[in-house]
């Protein structure tokens, strides 16, 4: 009988390890990233050997902010450039894409030719920080922008363009039902498929790539507090929290999709496809970077 | 065992075959991309073969370069036209937010880049293999 209790312990045991393990080393790369980011922004002045040997000690102590944690990190540069934060707490009182979320909302509940809505997909609108999610049936990554044209063919409609419009407004709607309630990034890793598809967008973000050979942890890991092009660049850490952005050099929303092809063309790179394999998994992998972190969407950025 | 040899003889020839025409990843790593895109050493058919070659494998890795506006592929095409036509240079035409704009270069010229770009697009996709990690936090990158 001991014995019989005993097995079905170590069984359950082995279960539940396993079932953890998919998501192990994600779990180690997240928290290696933020601890980077938190010890380089400690005290950015002090800092300035390790972490910003071309920044001028006055940039350090004047302009940057200090002990930043986590979960402000969504800010992007705003988190530790007080002048970009200030300006940003003053256009964020009159959020320029208010028009977009009611637009998103009408979207939402508008019924399709065969009479249903979105909500035969998506019950319940706070689900920006579930995706994008890896269906293992499919086989890949299904990020929202997907999963919302999914929902649309399913129901007979013809899928929306990735970039903006009314993808960017549903998904506008979508993250600030989130944000509202208080919702956080939740990306889950649940299989050996999905750890896969982790370590593919994984890779391909750590790769250096273009004309430039730059990858993208040159500018958002390894240079953020940098500039470019008179820029301050945002960390990887928080980087899909608060999407689709408005920016002013579009003078309109747009989604991470859309966001990532600007920063191809930066690196001197054929940009991706939005829904190819490549962005879905990079996708994956940069959402489970910000885990935990509060959804605070639709933001605004120059 | 005839019809043994038989296949094996189709398929190592038809491995030679493809190993001429399709460039790899393997043969990226040993070669010389300022040799191999040499338009005086290899004529400017030659180079803009490689360059055919080599971006083709660029975009099945999904690597194509695009510099100002303007694909390998772009180049590759545009620089055969003016082999063609004989012209001594070759325009590259471009939108850029909904204007269409234009650079001009030497045909010679164009085709280096063009074997350039392709040869060592798909030569960093080597080269990543061997330094991406170094740039993980809590992996190859120390802090
Ligand atoms: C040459 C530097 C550079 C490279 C390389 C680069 N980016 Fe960027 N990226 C920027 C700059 C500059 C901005 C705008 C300022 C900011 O928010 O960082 C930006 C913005 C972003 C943003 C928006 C952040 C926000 O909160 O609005 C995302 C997401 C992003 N980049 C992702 C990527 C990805 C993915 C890659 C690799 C494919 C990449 N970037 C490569 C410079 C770069």
């Amino acid at each position: 009988m001991n014995v019989i209790k005993i097995t079905v312990a170590a069984l359950l045991m082995a279960s539940l390890a396993s079932a953890a393990s998919f998501n192990t080393q994600a779990e180690k790369d997240r928290k290696a990233l933020i601890a980077y980011m938190e010890k380089k922004f400690s005290d950015p002045a002090k800092n300035k050997g390790s972490f910003f040997p071309y920044s001028t000690n006055e940039e350090l102590s004047k302009r940057f902010t200090k002990g930043i944690k986590r979960d402000a990190f969504r800010l992007g540069s705003y988190a530790y450039d007080k002048g970009g934060k200030s300006q940003y707490d003053e256009v964020m009182e009159m959020p320029p894409f208010e028009d977009n979320i009611d637009a998103g909302k009408a979207l939402y509940e508008k019924k399709f030719a065969n009479g249903k809505t979105f909500k035969s997909c998506f019950p319940d609108p706070a689900i920006a920080g579930e995706y994008p999610k890896f269906d293992d049936k499919k086989g890949t990554v299904v990020t929202l922008t997907l999963a919302i044209n999914e929902c649309l063919k399913a129901n007979g409609e013809k899928p929306w363009k990735m970039k903006k419009g009314k993808m960017a407004d549903l998904e506008a709607y979508f993250a600030s039902a989130s944000t509202e309630a208080g919702k956080k990034v939740h990306i889950v890793i649940q299989s050996e498929a999905a750890a896969q598809a982790y370590e593919a967008g994984k890779k391909a973000y750590y790769s250096q790539r273009g004309y430039l050979k730059l990858s993208c942890a040159t500018c958002h890991v390894q240079g953020t507090g940098k500039r470019v092009r008179n820029e301050y660049m945002s960390p990887l850490l928080g980087h899909t929290t608060h999407f689709p952005v408005y920016r002013l050099k579009w003078q309109g929303l747009g989604t991470l999709e859309r966001r990532i092809e600007g920063c191809n063309k930066d690196e001197g790179e054929k940009p991706h496809k939005p829904g190819s394999p490549w962005m879905s998994n990079v996708l994956y992998f940069m959402a489970y970077m910000s885990n935990e972190m509060p959804v605070d969407g639709p933001a605004i950025r120059k | 065992m005839k019809t043994y040899t038989l296949t094996s003889i189709i398929l190592s020839v038809g491995l030679g075959l493809s190993s001429l025409s399709a460039a790899t990843l393997a043969d990226a790593a040993n070669i010389d991309v300022a040799k191999v895109c040499d338009v005086k050493a290899n004529g400017i058919e030659g180079v803009l073969k490689t360059a055919a070659e080599y971006n083709a494998l660029a975009k099945k890795l999904g690597v194509e370069f695009k510099r100002k506006g303007v694909t390998t592929s772009q180049y590759i095409t545009d620089t055969e036209a003016a082999v063609k036509a004989k012209a001594k240079e070759v325009t590259l035409k471009y939108t850029k937010k909904g204007k269409v704009k234009k650079h001009t270069f030497a045909t010679t010229y164009a085709a280096w880049r063009a074997c350039h770009f392709a040869v060592r697009a798909v030569q960093q996709v080597n080269e990543a293999e061997t330094t991406w990690r170094l740039a993980v936090p809590g992996d190859g990158f120390k802090f």
